[in-house]
């Protein structure tokens, strides 16, 4: 028995320490805490009966039986508190009420007779248990408030089977288990416990105390839920260790994608205005060290003159039923280098339309865009080329442009010097010839900017160009040489014709381009069938269409396909890059160009180009 | 005709540089006309005006080398001084070979272009004067009987009275009287007038001419 008991102490010294440390260790704090109370309080008891078993004196044994309320009041606190924290179930007026009554017990206990359980110690009977061993067993007559206890217990035992049944409706499977193993094991231990200390007090049975040993179940089972929701936890964090090793893992794969793809993720919270990247590359976006920056910082970075209009698609993303933003722009890295970057995001709007944050990934273009850069460029070296060829080609009739004034020029001044050498100078004839020759100059002055113009190797201009002014310019530069051909010209142009975007003098070179060819296919027509036509006209809401027509010969079927490819030519001088070089410009300009026999002859040349925004310039 | 003073008529369609011209011309005390295009010229075209034409080639449908073709078709004579922009060879040894008197280039020099067109009408005068005479010498021939002209035409061969009158068939003095009818009808007083007469007259020899009838 002593051998016993003293285990019943240690066990729930055991659990109790236990649950101390758990509870230090901080998980579950007050359930562990609680329940350590409670292993501690039955511990303490269990010691108790064993010093009751063992005593020879009636004082010693009063003063025990007094005395064991005090833990008695402490597990029931623990009970109460396990239920609240642990179940986070039950009536609060019940736990008070038992807590209450327990107490009430402890001051009885103190107050009346010699302890709760005895009025008066009369003797101790020794009994022969199991074993073979002695104990003490208390005889006198009982203590009348000795109803408070089991009736304290009987309220703690409606308390948890309340939270049991609160438990139960509550519906989950780990709910219902610990509502069952719990309950039954808490009101067995309650009802075992107080019947058999009553029955034990009245004499009825010859036994000891067996409150710690029936509080076995309830600690086991107690300790079972805890031992069970370690175990989760160690299988929770065994898998948070498996996942996070994964995720440690994808992020690895998707840093090294990434890198090898030139790409980096950001986030951009709308909200707070946080722009945070994924990548902890300090490097991006050259800034010194990962930090979140605000929206305003990233396009102080920016190149400065992207800032406009990465600001501009920004703020279009960010409009109601958008939500897509992609831009392009530089950023001059510490190292001195500018870098193109193209980045793309998606906007998550909150459930009133409000945008909360941006995802999205930038990609650095550098090469693709040198690249780009560099074919950019030698197509305008050729494109370049091809206009000087062409000018050459126009060299006679440009000179003749040129001529013309010049010749009124000389004219008029040496007209102006004869007659200044009169007697009787005619002023007013003198000041018309003078005003002829600024206006002469001008004029002069006029065809060497068109053709400087031409001439020049400019930067790619995109500005909204009218398809008639182009028209007429083109024309005057090729009119001497139209002339000299013999060719009539037909011009048919739109009124209030749409603006196109785009550069002038590749315009005026592609027309100049179709003009010339125009007139080369009609130079074996008769002269009185030689006209060529020019028409403009919108085509559709948004396309803007020049057509060049001619009555020569007409494209033979069987190279329609191929006129427009590179070095093919049916001329004896030409290079066959005309054409091409006209499509590369309407093609770059986002328009198309395209060639058709007409009826009854020659051919016609036609492209279309986008107009800028439907209105007219 | 001789009386009235030479025009100069200017064609160029480009108005600025035939406003100048004009000008020009004027300046020096020409008389001008200045035509935009060829046609209004040709609608406006009397055939008995004298001076010379200043042409430019390079004109829209009709181009100064066809005006030139049109004018010959129309038997004019006046003299054409050509302005062109870019003097290019084929198109002067063309010009020149059609009669033209001078091909100037663009911007035109007042000297010479005066001097150009100093020289035309001067040509211009000259060639009326041998046209005039011309028209004397036929409107004289056609006084003559068919019989004088067979004479005439054997005279001119240098044929003794004789052998006219043998090849005739008829006697030397029927001969003598038709050339001395022919002598008065065209007021040559010897044999080396009437054959500086009859060779202007493009009279040569009497076998290309045994059949002609009358001029």
């Amino acid at each position: 028995m002593t051998v016993l008991w003293s285990m019943l102490a240690s066990v729930s010294l055991t659990f109790a320490l236990l649950h101390l440390f758990i509870w230090i260790k901080g998980l579950q704090p007050w359930a562990n805490l609680s329940f350590a109370a409670a292993a501690v309080a039955i511990a303490v008891i269990t010691g108790m009966e064993l010093m009751v078993m063992r005593t020879m004196s009636i004082e010693q044994m009063a003063i025990i039986l007094r005395w064991v309320h005090l833990p008695l009041l402490v597990l029931w606190v623990a009970i109460v508190c396990f239920v609240r924290c642990y179940f986070k179930a039950g009536r609060s007026w019940l736990a008070w009420l038992a807590v209450g009554l327990r107490t009430l017990a402890l001051i009885l206990s103190l107050t009346t007779g010699q302890n709760l359980f005895f009025d008066a110690i009369t003797g101790l009977k020794q009994v022969v248990v199991l074993g073979g061993e002695t104990i003490s067993i208390a005889q006198g007559s009982l203590n009348p408030w000795y109803v408070v206890g089991p009736l304290s217990t009987l309220i703690l035992a409606v308390f948890v089977l309340d939270a049991a049944f609160t438990m139960w409706r509550g519906g989950t499977d780990t709910g219902r288990r610990r509502a069952i193993v719990f309950s039954s094991s808490i009101i067995f231990f309650l009802l075992t416990a107080t019947g058999h200390s009553a029955l034990v007090n009245a004499g009825v049975i010859n036994s000891p105390y067996i409150v710690g040993l029936s509080f076995m179940p309830i600690l086991l089972a107690m300790s079972y839920e805890l031992s069970f929701d370690l175990l989760h936890s160690a299988q929770l964090s065994d898998q948070l260790q498996d996942s996070e090793a994964e995720l440690r893992l994808s992020k690895q794969r998707m840093r090294v994608a990434a890198r090898s793809g030139e790409l980096r993720m950001w986030e951009w919270d709308i909200v707070r205005d946080e722009i945070w990247s994924t990548d902890d590359d300090p490097m991006l976006y050259g800034i010194s060290e990962p930090q979140k920056i605000s929206f305003e910082h990233f396009l102080n970075i920016l190149y400065e003159e992207d800032r406009k209009q990465v600001r501009h698609s920004v703020e279009r993303s960010l409009i109601k039923g958008n939500g897509h933003y992609e831009s392009e722009f530089r950023i001059t890295m510490p190292d001195g280098q500018v870098h193109w970057f193209n980045s793309r995001g998606r906007i998550e709007f909150s459930e009133d339309d409000q945008p909360l944050r941006m995802l999205g990934v930038t990609i650095d273009i550098t090469r693709r865009k040198q690249a780009e850069l560099a074919v950019q460029q030698q197509r305008n070296e050729l494109t370049h080329l091809s206009r000087v060829t062409t000018l050459g080609e126009l060299s006679g009739s440009l000179a003749h442009e040129l001529n013309q004034p010049l010749a009124a020029i000389l004219s008029n001044a040496q007209a102006a010097q004869r007659f200044l050498a009169r007697d009787n100078a005619d002023l007013a004839e003198i000041q018309d010839i003078l005003m002829d020759i600024v206006n002469e100059d001008k004029r002069a002055v006029e065809v060497i900017q068109r053709l400087r113009l031409l001439l020049k190797k400019g930067e790619v201009q995109h500005l909204p160009v009218n398809l008639n002014n182009v028209v007429e310019e083109v024309l005057k530069i090729i009119s001497s040489d139209l002339v000299n051909h013999n060719i009539n010209v037909n011009i048919d142009l739109a009124k209030k014709l749409p603006a196109v975007i785009g550069d002038r003098v590749q315009l005026q070179q592609v027309l100049l381009n179709l003009i010339m060819n125009a007139c080369e296919a009609m130079s074996h027509t008769n002269a009185d069938r030689r006209r060529l036509f020019v028409h403009t006209k919108q085509n559709g809401a948004d396309k803007v269409q020049v057509s060049v027509g001619d009555q020569g010969p007409g494209i033979p079927s069987e190279s329609l396909g191929s006129i427009f490819e590179p070095f093919f030519t049916t001329k004896l001088q030409g290079m066959g890059l005309g054409l091409p070089i006209c499509r590369t410009i309407i093609t770059a300009h986002g328009g198309q160009l395209w060639a058709i026999n007409n009826t009854p002859n020659g051919a016609i040349f036609h492209f279309k180009l986008p107009t800028s925004s439907g209105e007219g310039v | 005709m001789n009386e009235s003073a030479p025009t100069v008529l200017v064609i160029d369609d480009d108005p600025s540089v035939l406003k100048s011209l004009a000008r020009l011309l004027c300046s020096i005390e020409l008389n001008v006309t200045t035509f935009s295009t060829p046609e209004e010229f040709l609608d406006q075209f009397e055939p008995g005006i004298h001076g010379c034409l200043v042409l430019d080639v390079a004109m829209p449908n009709l181009n100064g080398l066809e005006l030139q073709q049109e004018l010959a078709a129309r038997g004019n004579e006046l003299p054409i001084i050509f302005l062109t922009g870019h003097g290019d060879i084929p198109m002067s040894v063309q010009a020149m070979k059609q009669g033209a008197v001078d091909f100037l280039t663009k911007p035109v020099h007042d000297q010479d272009l005066i001097e150009a067109i100093y020289a035309a009408i001067e040509t211009n005068r000259m060639s009326r004067r041998t046209h005039d005479e011309l028209n004397e010498i036929r409107k004289k021939l056609s006084t003559l009987t068919p019989r004088e002209r067979e004479v005439l035409d054997h005279v001119v061969s240098g044929r003794l009275n004789k052998q006219i009158a043998a090849d005739l068939g008829t006697v030397e003095k029927t001969i003598k009287v038709h050339r001395a009818h022919l002598m008065t009808k065209l007021k040559v007083r010897s044999l080396a007038d009437l054959v500086r007469l009859a060779e202007r007259a493009g009279i040569m020899s009497i076998a290309s001419n045994r059949n002609d009838g009358q001029t």
